[in-house]
């Protein structure tokens, strides 16, 4: 009952427009004030719970792993690692397009947020591509979708909140994000391929082995980073957080010193908006923690959990209801919001499932992916029409094809655990 | 006048607390590591670092509550306003003020709860574990950043009445 009511209350608030983070919030007040007697004992939790909240150090990865993807966008190196994509694979047909796909997967590498990658790699590559003839639909759906990656391949944001609101390791969940993230950008670079051909798209000239070098050297300074944060983490060298901090400082020195295409009157300017940025995840963190505390109290995820349970559903089914549900759900708000919303409710039911936790992660990322390319609110389809002034309706249809293939491999990731588990399994099963 | 000197000041601290905070972590895995030089040790031994994780953490939390006035500003927290938008003009403006005035609510009743807290921590001579901060000196960012943050949805919510438009965030418009 007291569930119908809170979530009553949450869709009612979240359609006015206001701000989740606030919905989430007044829902709480809301249901307080309403429904259970205000105690003053309540009252002091919920003024507590705003400081502490955030009083963890895991949370705060976010913010630095937000810094230091803005320090490397600023820095100039998108525009070099797509000069060494491009000497990778610009000889193929379609080679500039495929170049896109695989500069998106290496920024993904290196960066955590998938908007932050379409900007990155797509104002670069947009006009490049229009200008060789390529069409400005094909150009922004290969852009938005591949643009995607940057949540699925570590270091990624989203799975940071994941494991943030599931207690689950962070190292783990990176690791598990690898091989899934290696299989969407391939199957992206595939299908990439095969409309190259079939339209013969233009092909870039080959470049020499010298050259593949002398742009993998140049690239090589971002590149290390996603391999110094993962292979730390794993290493034990540094938590995720200090892994976060060591590649904010690594990209500083990069951008600034390095590379030289961020001048240090400029810093300011990157800092606020990366502090912008993290500073509105960290609000909308700090509410969901108010409001999963409020669904704990109430015993909601575990009377979810029963309920789901005595209906019988077998795990693929309930797998199947996640995907669903979560396709709607990404349709209509930003990827950290959801997961924080719904990852505590459906963690439960997982487990009594036998499904195991960090595959839920990676398979909500994955159906985060496909909500930020899928209208309305396709965060990367509004990146990448601000970026090719095209309309959202447009840009839209551009992406439609492309929601086909991400769902085929989402499909492929949920229905077959040992892409994600593989891995991890192999690296953290220590005798 | 006043407005801008508040404006320049949220931003300075906010990018401040930010970079300090990374410098502060960055700077305690370089000292754990350089324990390990054993010729570095007259000059590194004697530094203690316990301390960095929690003075990292606040320096987080204070730029998080200032920030998040700040977003207010630049319209950087995002609602679901699909359906809004259909809505034809008149009751679009209506829900627009509703939501800003929404949020002046919820900081508002944030921002006075967390006054009685830092109220009551005071009086309990609560200090930080490791820093020894007095406690309610620390919790003092949730009013005053939920203070600020109901000030900016006012000013937002009377900038959109006198002017119809409020602001809205663009990713990649960063330098």
């Amino acid at each position: 009952m007291s569930a119908f009511v809170i979530f009553a209350i949450l869709f009612a608030l979240l359609f006015t427009g206001m701000p989740i983070s606030i919905a989430l919030g007044l829902t709480v007040l809301a249901f307080l004030a309403l429904v259970s007697s205000l105690s003053l004992e309540t009252i002091a939790i919920v003024s507590q719970k705003l400081f502490t909240g955030l009083d963890n150090f895991v949370i705060m990865s976010i913010p630095l792993f937000v810094l230091s993807g803005a320090f490397l966008s600023a820095g100039g190196a998108a525009r070099r690692i797509i000069r060494f994509a491009t000497t990778l694979v610009g000889w193929m047909h379609g080679g500039l397009a495929m170049a896109a796909v695989l500069s998106c997967a290496f920024f993904a590498a290196i960066s955590g947020s998938s908007p932050a990658t379409v900007v990155a790699i797509g104002s670069i590559m947009l006009p490049a591509m229009v200008e060789q003839g390529y069409t400005k639909k094909f150009s922004v759906g290969v852009l938005a979708t591949s643009g995607g990656l940057g949540i699925l391949i570590p270091p990624s944001i989203v799975l940071v909140v994941y494991g943030v609101s599931t207690s689950e390791s962070i190292g783990k969940l990176f690791i598990a994000g690898i091989v899934p993230g290696i299989v969407m950008a391939l199957a992206l670079l595939a299908v990439t391929y095969g409309v190259a051909r079939r339209y013969d798209f233009p092909t870039l000239p080959r470049a020499s082995l010298g050259e593949v070098w002398r742009a993998f050297r140049e690239a090589a300074w971002g590149l290390v980073l996603g391999v110094v944060v993962i292979g730390g983490i794993y290493g034990g060298l540094f938590t995720p957080t200090e892994a976060a901090a060591v590649s904010a400082v690594y990209a500083f020195f990069v951008a600034v010193f390095v590379y030289r295409e961020l001048p240090l009157r400029k810093v300011p300017q990157v800092l606020l908006e990366a502090a912008n940025m993290s500073a509105m995840l960290l609000y909308i963190i700090t509410n969901s923690i108010l409001f999963s505390f409020l669904l704990t109290t109430e015993n909601i995820p575990q009377q979810l959990a029963q309920w789901i349970i005595d209906q019988g559903l077998s795990p693929w089914m309930f797998l199947l209801f996640v995907n669903v549900l979560l396709f709607f759900a990404g349709d209509f708000m930003e990827p950290s919001s959801i997961i924080l919303i719904l990852a505590p409710l459906f963690l439960p039911v997982a487990v009594q499932l036998g499904i195991d936790p960090v595959h839920l992660g990676i398979i909500m990322t994955i159906n985060m992916e496909l909500g930020m390319i899928t209208p309305p609110v396709g965060l990367n389809l509004y990146v990448a029409s601000g970026l090719a002034k095209m309309g959202l309706t447009e840009v839209t249809r551009a992406a439609a094809p492309w929601i086909l293939v991400v769902t085929v491999v989402l499909l492929l990731v949920t229905y077959v655990p040992a892409i994600s588990l593989w891995l991890p399994n192999l690296l953290y099963s220590r005798p | 006048m006043l407005d801008r000197i508040l404006d320049r000041l949220e931003e300075a601290l906010i990018a401040s607390f930010l970079a300090a905070a990374t410098l502060v972590i960055f700077l305690s895995v370089l000292h754990r590591y350089s324990l390990g030089v054993s010729w570095l040790w007259p000059y590194t031994g004697r530094i203690s670092f316990t301390w960095a994780q929690e003075l990292a953490i606040y320096l987080f939390i204070w730029m998080a509550k200032f920030g998040a006035a700040y977003g207010v500003r630049t319209g950087i927290h995002v609602g679901v306003d699909v359906l809004v938008r259909r809505l034809p003009p008149r009751r679009q403006r209506f829900f627009i003020q509703f939501s800003l005035a929404a949020g002046a609510f919820f900081t508002f009743v944030v921002a006075a709860l967390g006054l009685r807290f830092v109220l009551f921590i005071h009086d309990s001579g609560q200090v930080s574990p490791d820093l020894e901060l007095p406690m309610w000196i620390v919790y003092l960012a949730v009013p005053l950043g939920s203070g600020l943050m109901c000030y900016r949805f006012l000013q937002v919510l009377v900038r959109y009445r006198r002017t119809g438009v409020q602001p809205s965030h663009h990713y990649g418009a960063a330098p």
